[in-house]
């Protein structure tokens, strides 16, 4: 416990002063800004739901570029060394990383509150449906840190981690729309793997126990090849 | 406090050790010495448990390696081959990490901090940056990782590599003050550093150990051992060879006129050739018993397992 909190701080301590995390957090504002504009004039709605899932896309995009350096710059600096012959063990380090990374997150998503409050000062959001929306984003942002997290565990170079882990998250993306371009079975199932399916429900406001266990299952999946990634390292 | 026996690991088909096994008492200092790729970070990786192995057991500190890794890990501190550094953090916020790992608590951490870092030569850099530091400078914070959790075992990895004579002379005597309480294994290629630092070389090449001892012992192994050097004048080699109990001389050229010879003898012959030179058969100005250097040492054990393997 106490290592994951050891971890934690350094990971955040590291993030404050890496130019390329800023990069990237303004990226994220800038397209969570573009997509409201959007969303709003579009539809003429006073709600975050077409924003939701645009930022769920650009997630996909970003947090894998944000969560590449962990393992692969540990182990080009050698500090990899360092920490697997500590009596940290390899859960606390990985556990540790996502934290900081969704930490991250959170503080990314604190930065868009100002859109909210925009449609508060205009119209008459529904809260409930705000905060349901920031959670489902929350939880997608865990599962693809996960995500980054394994393909940085796998490659040294951290600029080929990010992209393996876009890569890898894509066809989460894809398969969302495939029920609604085929229709048939096997496209029914297929798109229950997609990330967009299950976000949409926060948008409307309903938490879906299934689409929770969604999330919390991808991201218990990544991270346990992560561990396992970062284990299999003492047998080469 | 180290035993290790028939350690044997492979890299997919190539074998980085071959039945590995010795034994390193308590406040011993160890040199691991060997050509590059010989297995001595390999080895080191095991002991800290970094690495696997494919066969042997391992015991540091009465602990299994494999077995209990993180009683193990508790009691080393390990330097890489390169410093462990995260570049964006300051020393003093990197050292204290490294005190958290360990488990110490707030105002533990700042003393054994400070204690360290005076006692690597670090005091008042706690502000730098470690990705502004010179290459002496990182191998130190790499050692006060190392020391900052005081642990009884020390591992360390080519720790005077790459630094200046000045930078070199200041980590060895570091290394010798942690001699007596703290059992200390270090790898190195310089064979001076062994001479300075160890009373006690392990020598590995190919993945085998071939040779085990104080450094006496381990000169004594050279080919030709002990020899005779001297400096005369007036007397041809032919003549020198032809003196009794001489068996071979080699030139070593001229020094002011003075011819210098190696010579090799079945008994110690300095006192018969001084008294020939006393009874005026030729001049003398140097007569000196001298043991094979450490390098021809080193070169003669390494050279013939490296044609055999």
């Amino acid at each position: 416990m106490r290592g994951i909190l050891t971890i934690w701080k350094k990971e955040l301590r590291v993030y404050a002063v890496n130019p390329t995390a800023y990069a990237f957090l303004a990226v994220f504002l800038f397209l969570s800004g573009l997509f409201f504009f959007l969303g709003i004039t579009l539809t003429g709605e006073a709600s975050l739901r077409v924003l939701a899932s645009n930022l769920a896309i650009a997630e996909l995009f970003i947090l894998p570029m944000l969560t590449m350096r962990h393992f692969a710059e540990e182990r080009r600096q050698g500090t990899l060394e360092m920490l697997l012959t500590s009596p940290l063990s390899p859960f606390s380090l990985v556990i540790g990383k996502w934290l900081a990374s969704l930490t991250l997150c959170a503080l990314m998503f604190l930065g868009t509150a100002i859109l909210p409050l925009i449609l508060a000062h205009y119209g008459d959001p529904d809260w409930g449906v705000v905060a349901t929306t920031y959670l489902g984003l929350l939880l997608v942002a865990g599962a693809f840190c996960a995500a980054g997290l394994f393909s940085s565990s796998l490659l040294d170079d951290q600029l080929a981690a990010g992209l393996l882990g876009i890569v890898m998250l894509l066809p989460f993306w894809l398969v969302s729309r495939a029920e609604a371009l085929v229709g048939d079975e096997l496209a029914e199932r297929v798109s229950a793997f997609g990330v967009l399916n299950h976000l949409e429900g926060f948008g409307r406001g309903i938490v879906d126990s299934a689409d929770v266990t969604y999330f919390a299952a991808l991201t218990f999946c990544f991270l346990f090849l992560t561990f396992r990634a970062l284990e299999s390292r003492r047998w080469r | 406090m180290i035993e290790v026996s028939g350690l044997n690991k492979a890299y997919g088909p190539r074998a980085a050790l071959r039945d590995v096994s010795f034994t390193v008492a308590r406040g011993e200092i160890v040199a691991f010495l060997g050509p590059n790729g010989a297995g001595k970070t390999t080895t080191m990786r095991i002991l800290t448990g970094f690495l696997s192995a494919d066969a042997g057991d391992v015991k540091v500190a009465g602990f299994d390696v494999f077995d209990e890794p993180r009683a193990v890990r508790e009691r080393v501190g390990y330097l890489p081959e390169t410093p462990p550094l995260y570049p964006e953090l300051s020393v003093g916020v990197y050292l204290d990490f490294c005190a958290e790992l360990r488990g110490m608590g707030k105002a533990e951490r700042s003393r054994r901090v400070g204690e360290t870092m005076e006692r690597v030569g670090l005091a008042g850099w706690e502000r730098r940056l470690l990705g502004s530091l010179s290459k002496g400078y990182r191998q130190r914070v790499g050692l006060a990782q190392a020391l900052v959790h005081d642990p009884p075992v020390l591992i360390l990895d080519e720790p005077t590599s790459g630094l200046d004579p000045a930078q070199v002379a200041g980590i060895r005597d570091l290394v010798v003050s942690l001699a007596g309480d703290h059992t200390v294994i270090l790898s190195t290629h310089i064979l001076s550093e062994v001479e300075a630092l160890c009373p006690r070389a392990v020598v590995i090449t190919n993945g085998r150990i071939v040779a085990d001892g104080s450094l006496e012992e381990l000169r004594a192994r050279a080919p030709g051992g002990a020899w005779t050097y001297v400096e005369v004048q007036g007397i041809e080699g032919r003549q020198l060879g032809g003196l009794p109990g001489v068996q071979v001389v080699e030139p070593l050229g001229t020094v002011d006129g003075w011819e210098c010879w190696r010579v090799r003898a079945g008994a110690d012959p300095r006192e018969g050739l001084a008294a020939l030179a006393a009874g005026g058969a030729f001049r003398l100005r140097a007569l000196e018993r001298r043991l094979p250097s450490l390098e021809e040492a080193f070169i003669g054990v390494v050279g013939r397992e490296g044609t055999a393997a």
